[in-house]
């Protein structure tokens, strides 16, 4: 591990009960602090299964992972508190007004009183919420319950958060919203692993990037460099094309 | 800690609150239920007890043992007593086709001559016993018959039960005219020997009834607590209706799995217990709104409509132990369904099913007594038999805490156990 990488993956596999075939084969990434990683592939690729074993949802069939110089297995409650996870789907309370999901999730983070209170203000403010933040979630836009979403997994400052696919089904401008606050929170310290069906979001939104496929790593570096190393490609998706085929995987 | 629970238990109170359906499940429908079938089984008490079961009889014997029948089942709360049949006088040859045609449940034909049959025999008895040579000519005229043979027309639908106690109560008055006749027969016999009957009371016979009975229901409230449908129903339908608790719980716990909040909080530094125990302050508090509710049913909602008033016994202190137990338990079962099952649906079926399984096998739908033995040793293992059984001994037998502190220890033995279970369901299924 090195002296500035937060994440540290040694041959991380995983095979689910009653498959053969392993979701996630043989992978070892070096993820550096306050860096901005994208985790990118074709549906079924590992991405979410890889995600989920490093927020500390299942365990992994073999390998090891360091987080913040602690082993997943062995310090699993102080990397819980460390990380923020924003899951791929609504992880939210639809009868619950935003103000209230958010209160509960703080709460269950740890934090309290005004502490809890100003952030969930500051949070609804910047993302446009505080006038919705009484109205039940049910009653939301597919852009707002996406950017409630993503403040219950901010709320508490998190040193890293995992993102898993944050702007799939919203629109221009609550993805531009979405992005914007992540660098901000990135340039505040957070290191971010994301993934993204995006191609052109993460190729100017991450500052390095790894392609999954098949459960295997296939190519990591930053996008400028991805590009210029795969002669023909003028964009990330062009070499995420060459590289994972056109053969559709679901 | 504290604060992450209240939190917990504020999530899941606001969600409760919002499920109209959920709520309507937990306090309307268990008191629609107590009201239906308490009003039913009154009303088939009623059927049996004031109205009574219609028989019609026909006397041809016009003596003593006819008329000792006709006026014991006229008195009788037992039955409805019919001698005609649309105005007309029954007979012999009509009652039987009258049962046959379901007008009447059980017809009774007491043949002519059935008095002095029994006077012969009983004279004859009398005579061999005190050696004399020949009964008295003034007492009976010989008949040809030596029997007394009473019909009985039983419609097949006519329960078992109330066709022993008709006969059984035939069997009684035939027995006391028998008694009489002997009586008398005796007493005439005697005067012949002994002239000087003075000191022979008019109404000797009666004073010869020296066997009372007096029925006290086992109560250590004696005379205070009569078991009636409320007494029965009150308590049996408001465990149901706590066990049901089952489905909103389940439900709510699948819905966690299915919109995904489920995965943020196994991210989250909260344990699993933390995040059920909010679940179970909640769902052990609904148990009781609950079981307050039932109570006002029993004792103001249904003495309106004319039904018996529930009594509570004399530990209201029992009463908040069994009630308690009662409601962890039903909790942890809750928790149990929910996290086993993986779909909606299937904590649905499977909650449903296994409580109206358990409340039957329990005696809630009918009483264990009247089980057959296997199922009766089943019913020792449905917590809600445990529960019942406690506030029986609390409402019916006047018991206090003493006596229900081994059902309470099993209530709350499978609370712990089924959120044991619970628990390893859990850490199982995570280890995908």
């Amino acid at each position: 591990m090195t002296t500035d990488s937060i994440i540290q993956i040694n041959h991380l596999s995983k095979t689910f009960k009653g498959k053969t075939e392993p979701a996630v084969n043989d992978i070892s990434l070096s993820i550096k602090r306050n860096e901005i990683f994208g985790l990118l592939g074709p549906n079924g690729a590992g991405k979410t299964t890889t995600i989920s074993i490093l927020c500390g949802l299942f365990p992994s069939s073999g390998g090891t992972i360091k987080i913040d110089g602690m082993d997943l297995h062995g310090d699993l409650d102080y990397i819980k508190q460390i990380v923020g996870v924003v899951p791929q789907d609504i992880a939210l309370y639809p009868t619950l007004t935003a103000r209230e999901n958010l209160n509960f999730y703080g709460h269950m983070y740890g934090l309290k009183g005004k502490v809890l209170k100003d952030k969930i203000e500051m949070w609804l403010s910047n993302f446009g919420l505080t006038d919705a933040a009484n109205r039940r979630v049910s009653t939301y836009s597919g852009g707002m319950k996406r950017r409630v979403n993503l403040i219950a997994g901010v709320l508490h400052g998190p040193k890293i958060l995992f993102l898993d696919e944050p702007t799939v089904g919203v629109d221009v401008q609550s993805r531009t919203v979405i992005i914007d606050y992540l660098k901000e929170l990135n340039k505040s310290g957070t290191t971010i692993i994301y993934t993204s069906h995006h191609m052109d979001e993460a190729e100017h939104f991450c500052s390095e990037v790894a392609i999954i496929d098949y459960g295997k790593i296939i190519i990591e570096g930053s996008p400028k460099q991805l590009i210029a190393d795969n002669a023909g490609c003028e964009n990330l998706e062009s070499v995420f094309l060459k590289l994972t085929k056109r053969k559709l995987r679901d | 800690m504290i604060k992450k629970l209240l939190a917990a238990v504020k999530k899941e109170a606001l969600i409760l609150l919002r499920d109209r359906i959920g709520l309507s499940i937990l306090f309307i429908m268990p008191m629609v239920l107590i009201f239906v079938m308490t009003l039913i089984q009154d009303s088939a008490f009623k059927t049996l007890n004031e109205k009574g079961i219609p028989i019609v009889f026909v006397n041809d014997d016009k003596d003593s043992l006819g008329i000792a029948i006709e006026n014991g089942l006229r008195n009788s709360e037992l039955c409805s007593f019919h001698d005609s049949i649309n105005g007309i006088p029954a007979t012999a040859d009509v009652v039987k086709k009258a049962v046959a045609d379901g007008k009447f449940l059980v017809g009774i034909v007491v043949p002519k001559g059935a008095t002095d049959a029994i006077k012969r025999n009983v004279i004859k008895l009398v005579s061999q016993t005190l050696n004399t040579d020949s009964p008295p000519a003034s007492i009976v005229k010989p008949t040809s018959k030596d029997s007394v043979e009473i019909s009985i027309f039983i419609d097949p639908i006519t329960k078992k039960s109330f066709l022993t106690s008709v006969t059984s109560s035939l069997r009684e008055f035939i027995s006391v005219i028998k008694t009489k006749i002997m009586f008398k027969t005796f007493s005439d016999q005697l005067a012949e020997i002994i002239p000087d009957k003075k000191n022979a009371p008019d109404n000797a016979f009666s004073q010869t009834q020296i066997i009372k009975y007096n029925e006290v229901y086992a109560s250590k409230d004696i005379g205070k607590i009569v078991p009636n449908a409320v007494q029965h129903n009150v308590p049996a339908w408001t465990i149901f209706a706590m066990f049901f608790i089952v489905l909103p719980l389940a439900g709510s716990m699948v819905k966690e799995k299915s919109e995904g909040s489920i995965f943020r909080l196994h991210t989250m530094p909260s344990s699993f217990l933390l995040l059920i125990n909010g679940k179970v302050v909640v769902y052990v508090f609904v148990c009781l709104i609950q079981f307050v509710l039932m109570l006002s049913v029993g004792l103001v909602f249904l003495p309106m409509l004319g039904l018996p008033t529930l009594a509570l016994g004399n530990s209201i202190l029992g009463i908040l132990i069994i009630t308690l137990a009662t409601a962890f338990a039903a909790t942890g079962y809750g928790v149990m369904v929910g996290t086993i099952a993986t779909t909606e649906q299937q904590g649905a079926i499977m909650g449903a099913l296994s409580i109206l399984l358990l409340s039957a096998i329990g005696g809630v739908w009918v009483p264990t007594y009247v089980m057959p033995q296997t199922m009766r040793q089943l019913s020792a293992f449905s917590p809600l038999n445990w529960s019942l059984n406690s506030f029986y001994e609390l409402f019916l037998r006047g018991g206090g805490v003493k006596a229900i502190i081994p059902d309470t220890i099993k209530l709350i033995a499978f609370f712990l156990l089924t959120m044991s279970i619970a628990s390893i369901v859990n850490r199982v299924k995570r280890k995908i």
